[in-house]
Formats: structure tokens, C-alpha cells, sequence
């Protein structure tokens, strides 16, 4: 391989990698959330990514609503029916006194019925697009070809992450998000209305899915199946450290990248193995993940 | 006359001996009733996806197979008799593809089977069909890992079998678009194995160097493949994924600027609208190749018959947009060896008169591109295509008939 090819391959490989890579910290963000704030593993996060994708899909493409109104319409929905699965199945779950795992099953249950109402309406049998608002085209950095559609999904994605950032960080609802993360009894007492912040942080993290699933859906396509994805976030949220919002984000650019030097440099066989090897080296030198922070041990 | 009385009781001794000796092998020798067969009814287990992600790939081509069935039967029937079918869902998994050819056997007693839409699938009821020893003629699955080695009572590939599938494009490839270079993308699976491994062996024949890219289906980023194709200057691209990775493929393609001929395999067009519409640019199909197993165009005067008799057997779905889906034809030949070998096989048909009669079938069936032939060593029907050149909206009919050469040579 020639030099020119080489740094060809970086560059272009550094390019689709952050574009794809952000969709992986969105989701890795809203898995994250929910884990740090509920202790819940959520698996249903790729469904509510796909079906966000066939929610705006079908306004946009099949009822012919404006796309910015199908966007906030989608947002709502996916917001509201993410939270009365909180307060309506994981709320009894957790009034049942079932151990941790009951939750994280509820969440998978939640999957196969997203999946399967999707496949009921017949949308899910084929793949699909729908009409990107950016128009066709590109231009290069470098050598790297960047399509319009690219810079926006990743610009949309730094967006709404930095949104989300300042949300966490910087008001009432998100200091109460991370004091009901830290010591759900102590937050408790100090007044914070436990169920209200964890039906909110349910909203947010679909919420989040869901703006991810319109950004990329014109680019990678929708199938009943393509909530997959979240297996890596799952991996982008264990590389930067499954508390670390911060960290969640870099893991999915990290992720992202990776799959396109593999792909380039090793083999095209290996992409899709490329994060699991990645989450093992993570595992073995730095458990906690990237920015995880030192491990904490609870003594009873 | 004294000697003849003398010697009477010592014949009926024997011949009551011998009665009893050759009568029970005589009683066992009667050719005994095979099931779904009445003096009326050939009953034909049917399966194929008719719901699920890849229902595209079989519905209409069951419903094409049955509305063969019917006009035969308007027609008079085989030796008298009418064909009756039992259908089922199999939704294209190795689960249910193995229950539905459990029932259809066992249950429904069904004289032979004709079904199968996908090659993964049909292969985990290849080793249960092979102990029944019923016949089993597949729909439009390509079914190589079921046909290779051959099996004593399998057939299929009547579309065509994956190894096809590769021979195929690459004889176009090198044929028709003079490519010494060729970039090759297909699953990193067993299916994707079967269609290199003709691929590799036209490719050697016809003296053209192979690039291959073999990669996940569930892939999401494919900047990889498309760059490393474009970066080694191949002479053209064959696609042979399915559907999705090959609309990325082929978008992706645009993104990076490749301005070399790429070849679309037929197991990545399940709807040729909608490929269009999820690519979405016009601009992306500037130099795009089709490969088609028909004898002719969709639609054209050639197979008009088949799609007049669709409308004719089934109105309302006709009507409905997407009908009849892009594979629908795919299920007449079978339909027909069927028939064929059933003819054959005389008015006392049995399943092993049957599977004589399909291992000497090769007719032009007028449907697909290349003859349907089979032989005691070789269950693969069909191992050519034509091609078009699609620019995202016409079609134009490249001349010639592209046929793989790969045979099995007893791995």
C-alpha cells in the first residue's frame, strides 16, 4: 500500500467513522442515562431507535407532513410512550421488589413487541428511505469525500449532545436526574420526585433515539432490524466508561473510527468484530472503561 | 395314468409350498399406495416466506407455482388426476422451514415437496427430506449447500444456484465490460462463500483477477469496501449482497466518486422501485448493470403470459401497488418440472418414477434465461442470466446470454 492510499484511507476513514460514530454516541448517551440514572441496561434502545425511524416515516413519506412537524411529532410520541413504559411496566416491576434483572428483561420484552407491532404493519419487510431535507452533494476535506447529509448528522448529533450536556449539568431537572443517579433514597428526602425524574429520564433517552433514528435513517436505510446498532452503543458506552456521559460519546466516535481502519487496513471480515475486540482491550487494561473513573467498592 | 395319480399329491404339496414361499414376497412386490396419491389427487406440500422481512423473496413466487398448477388442472390434470397443494408459511427461518416440511410430510401426507425461497434456510431441511425419500423440487431458492454434493431426491436452483450467481456476473463482467480487474462484494457467509467459489473459478478461466471485499449483512458503514475497491482501480464491481448492503453500497458508491461499471447480482434486487427510491440519486446509477435470470424483460411480450395469468388468478393482488413483487415468475419453472416429471412418470406414478423422470428433464421452459437440465450428478437447473443496463429508470436488454461454468467436482 502506497503512501497516497494510506492517507487516503485515514482521512476518509476518519470521515465516515465520526459521522457514523456520532449516531453510536447518541445512542450510547441515552443507554447511559438510563443506566446512571435507574440502574437499568436498556435494552429496547435499538427499538425505540427504529421505531422512531418508521414513526417519522411514516408522517414524512406517508401522511406528508412538513419534516419539521414530523420531527417534533416523533420526538412527542416516541417521548410519551417511552415514559408510560416506565411508569406503567418498570414502576411495577420495581414495586414488585423484582431483583435488577426483571427490569432489564421487561426491557427486552419491550424490544420484541416494538419490533413485532413494526413488522405487523408490513413497513418493516423491505428496506427503506425517506427523503433527506439536505440536499445531494459533496465536497472534500483533504482527500476525504464528505456528502452535505454527513456534516449535518454529525453537526445535528454534536447538537443535541451538547444540549442534552447543558440539560444534565445545568438545570433543576438535570441536577435531579444525577442526585437520583447518585442516592435515589437521599434524593428522596431532600424532595426530588422519584418517579417524575425517572419517567423524564426515560423521555430524554428515547428522545434522543429517536432524533438519532431521523438523522441517519435517509443514509443507512430502515429495516425492522436495524435497532442491531445498539450493540454498539452498548460497546461505545463500555469503552468510555458505561457512567460517563462524556465518555460515552468518545467511545461511539472511537467505535465509529475503528470499524473503518479495520475495515481499510485489516479486512472488511473484521469490521463488524472490530468493537468486540476493541471492548475486550478495554476490559483487560482499564475495567471502569476510558473515562469510568476508579473503581468504587460498597461495603456493607 | 397310475404314475400321474401317484405323482398329483406330491405336486400340490409343492405347489402349496411354493405358494407359501412366493406368496408373502409376491404380496410384498404389489406396488403399495404412495401417499397423496388418490385415484384423483397428487397432493404437493408447498412452503415459502409468506410474511415476515423476507416475504419479498417468495410470496408471489408460491402464488406463481400454484396459479401454474390450477391452469394445468383447467387443463385436464396429470393422467386424470388433479393437483392438490398444501401451503406454508416458513418465513424464510431454518426453524420454521423445517416444521413446515415436517407437517407437510408427516401430517399431510403429501406426495412431494416443492418449496423454498432461501438458501440458508432450506439447507437445515435438506438431511430430514433426504431420509423421507420424498421428492423435493425447490421454489427459487438458490439452496446450494442442499444441492451440492447431490442428494438422491433434491432439486432445485431453478432460478438459479448461488455458485451460478457468481460464474454468471463474472462472465459478464470479463465477457461484456473487458474487465481483467474485478472488484467482488459479497457476504462474509456461507452463502457469500458459494457464489465466490464460482466466481474465483470463472474469474481463473476467463483470465481475470478477482478483488474480493466480503462483509457483514448486517454492516452499516460500507466506506470501507467501496474505497479499497476504488483505491485498487478495479475494472468494474459486482454486487452480490442482498438488498440493503447493496443500496449502501451502491449510495456509497456515488459519495466516492467511482465511475466504474458496477453489476448488480438478482439477490440484491427484490424491488427494483424501491432500490431506486433508498438510493435515492438519479446520478448513482450512471453506469449500473442488472442481472436478470428471466429469458427476457419483466413485463415484456415473451412473458406476458405469466403476468396475464397473475392478474387472471389473483385480481385483488394485482391491484395493489408492488404486485406482483419482482420474483414472481421464479415459481412457474418449478411448477413445471413438476408437472413434467409427473407426466413422465406414467398414470401409476411413485416417488422414485418421479425422481427418475426430473434427473432426465432439460426443456427450455421459455420463463427463465438458460434451460432447465438435470442429470443423475448435477440438481442445479439453471445457470445463466441476462443483463440490463438500468439507469435508474430504463432498462435496456445488454445482447447475450451469460451462463456460469462452475461444475461440482466432488469437494
Amino acid at each position: 500500500m502506497s503512501f497516497d492510499v494510506a492517507l487516503l484511507f485515514i482521512q476518509q476513514g476518519v470521515a465516515s467513522g465520526l459521522v457514523t460514530g456520532s449516531v453510536y454516541a447518541l445512542l450510547a448517551v441515552a443507554i447511559v442515562i438510563i443506566y446512571r440514572t435507574t440502574d437499568v441496561a436498556n435494552f429496547a434502545g435499538g427499538e425505540f431507535y427504529m421505531a422512531a425511524a418508521y414513526l417519522a416515516f411514516f408522517m414524512i413519506a406517508m401522511m406528508a407532513l412538513p419534516f419539521w412537524l414530523a420531527v417534533i411529532a416523533t420526538i412527542v410520541v416516541m417521548c410519551i410512550g417511552a415514559g408510560l413504559f416506565q411508569r406503567i411496566v418498570l414502576a411495577q416491576v420495581a414495586l414488585a421488589r423484582g431483583v435488577a434483572i426483571n427490569l432489564v428483561i421487561a426491557t427486552l420484552g419491550l424490544s420484541y413487541l416494538v419490533k413485532g407491532i413494526v413488522r405487523s404493519t408490513g413497513f418493516g419487510d423491505t428496506p427503506r428511505t425517506f427523503p433527506s431535507v439536505v440536499p445531494d452533494g459533496s465536497f472534500t476535506i483533504g482527500d476525504a469525500s464528505v456528502s452535505y447529509l454527513d456534516v449535518t448528522i454529525l453537526g445535528a448529533a454534536v447538537l443535541v449532545m451538547a444540549l442534552f450536556f447543558w440539560v444534565f449539568n445545568f438545570t433543576k431537572t438535570g441536577r435531579a436526574m444525577r442526585a437520583v443517579g447518585m442516592n435515589r433514597r437521599a434524593a428522596q428526602l431532600v424532595g426530588i420526585n422519584l418517579g417524575r425524574v425517572e419517567m423524564m429520564v426515560w423521555c430524554f433517552a428515547s428522545a434522543i433515539s429517536g432524533i438519532a433514528a431521523i438523522l441517519i435513517a435517509p443514509k443507512l436505510l430502515m429495516t425492522a432490524e436495524m435497532g442491531s446498532v445498539v450493540t454498539m452503543a452498548f460497546a461505545a458506552a463500555i469503552v468510555g466508561g458505561f457512567t460517563s456521559l462524556p465518555g460515552a460519546v468518545i467511545g461511539g466516535f472511537i467505535i465509529g473510527i475503528t470499524e473503518n481502519m479495520v475495515g481499510l487496513f485489516v479486512s472488511s471480515r473484521a469490521i463488524n468484530v472490530a468493537p468486540f475486540v476493541i471492548i475486550m482491550l478495554v476490559l483487560i487494561f482499564k475495567p471502569q472503561g476510558l473515562f469510568g473513573g476508579a473503581l468504587k467498592v460498597r461495603k456493607v | 395314468m397310475i404314475k400321474i395319480f401317484r405323482t398329483l399329491p406330491k405336486l400340490a404339496s409343492a405347489a402349496l409350498l411354493g405358494a407359501l414361499i412366493v406368496g408373502p414376497q409376491a404380496k410384498a412386490q404389489a406396488p403399495a399406495a404412495e401417499p397423496g396419491l388418490t385415484a384423483t389427487t397428487i397432493k404437493i406440500g408447498m412452503f415459502g416466506p409468506l410474511s415476515g422481512p423476507s416475504m419479498a423473496y417468495g410470496f408471489d413466487v408460491v402464488n406463481a407455482a400454484r396459479m401454474y398448477f390450477d391452469k394445468i388442472n383447467r387443463e385436464g390434470g396429470i393422467h386424470g388426476r388433479r393437483i392438490e397443494v398444501v401451503v406454508e408459511d416458513d418465513r424464510c427461518t431454518a426453524n420454521d422451514v423445517v416444521a413446515a416440511v415436517k407437517k407437510l410430510v408427516e401430517q399431510d401426507q403429501v406426495f412431494m415437496l416443492n418449496g423454498g425461497s432461501c438458501s440458508a434456510p432450506v439447507v437445515a431441511a435438506r438431511d430430514y427430506v433426504v431420509r423421507s425419500g420424498v421428492p423435493w423440487v425447490m421454489l427459487n431458492a438458490s439452496g446450494d449447500g442442499a444441492l451440492y454434493p447431490p442428494q438422491p431426491n433434491i432439486f432445485g436452483a431453478l432460478s438459479i444456484s448461488q455458485r451460478a450467481v457468481g460464474g454468471s456476473t463474472i462472465e459478464f463482467a470479463t465477457r461484456q465490460l473487458s474487465a481483467k480487474r474485478i472488484g467482488y462484494i459479497n457476504h462474509d457467509d456461507a452463502y457469500g462463500a458459494w457464489n465466490l467459489e464460482a466466481a474465483r473459478f470463472q474469474a481463473a478461466q476467463n483470465g481475470a483477477e478477482l478483488i474480493v471485499e466480503s462483509i457483514n449483512p448486517a454492516i452499516a458503514d460500507v466506506t470501507a469496501p467501496v474505497l479499497k475497491l476504488r483505491a485498487a482501480n478495479v475494472d468494474a464491481i459486482i454486487i452480490a449482497t442482498y438488498a440493503r448492503p447493496a443500496q449502501l453500497i451502491l449510495k456509497k458508491a456515488q459519495e466516492l466518486n467511482v465511475n466504474k461499471p458496477i453489476v448488480i447480482a438478482v439477490n440484491a434486487i427484490a424491488n427494483l422501485r424501491q432500490l431506486v427510491e433508498n438510493v435515492g440519486s438519479r446520478e448513482a446509477f450512471r453506469n449500473v448493470y442488472i442481472q436478470e435470470l428471466l429469458a427476457a424483460a419483466p413485463g415484456s411480450e415473451k412473458l406476458a403470459w405469466v403476468y396475464d395469468l397473475y392478474k387472471q388468478s389473483y385480481p385483488e393482488l394485482a391491484a395493489k401497488p408492488d404486485h406482483p413483487q419482482v420474483y414472481m415468475p421464479y415459481g412457474i419453472p418449478p411448477a413445471m418440472v413438476i408437472v413434467r416429471a409427473l407426466q413422465a412418470a406414467g398414470p401409476q406414478p411413485t416417488r422414485a418414477k418421479v425422481i427418475a423422470a426430473i434427473e432426465q428433464l432439460n426443456f427450455d421452459s421459455g420463463v427463465m434465461a438458460g434451460p432447465i437440465s438435470f442429470s443423475p450428478t448435477d440438481r442445479a437447473g439453471q445457470k445463466a442470466s441476462i443483463y440490463f443496463r438500468f439507469d435508474g429508470q430504463a432498462m435496456t436488454p445488454v445482447p447475450g446470454v451469460f451462463a456460469s461454468r462452475w461444475t461440482y467436482q466432488g469437494q
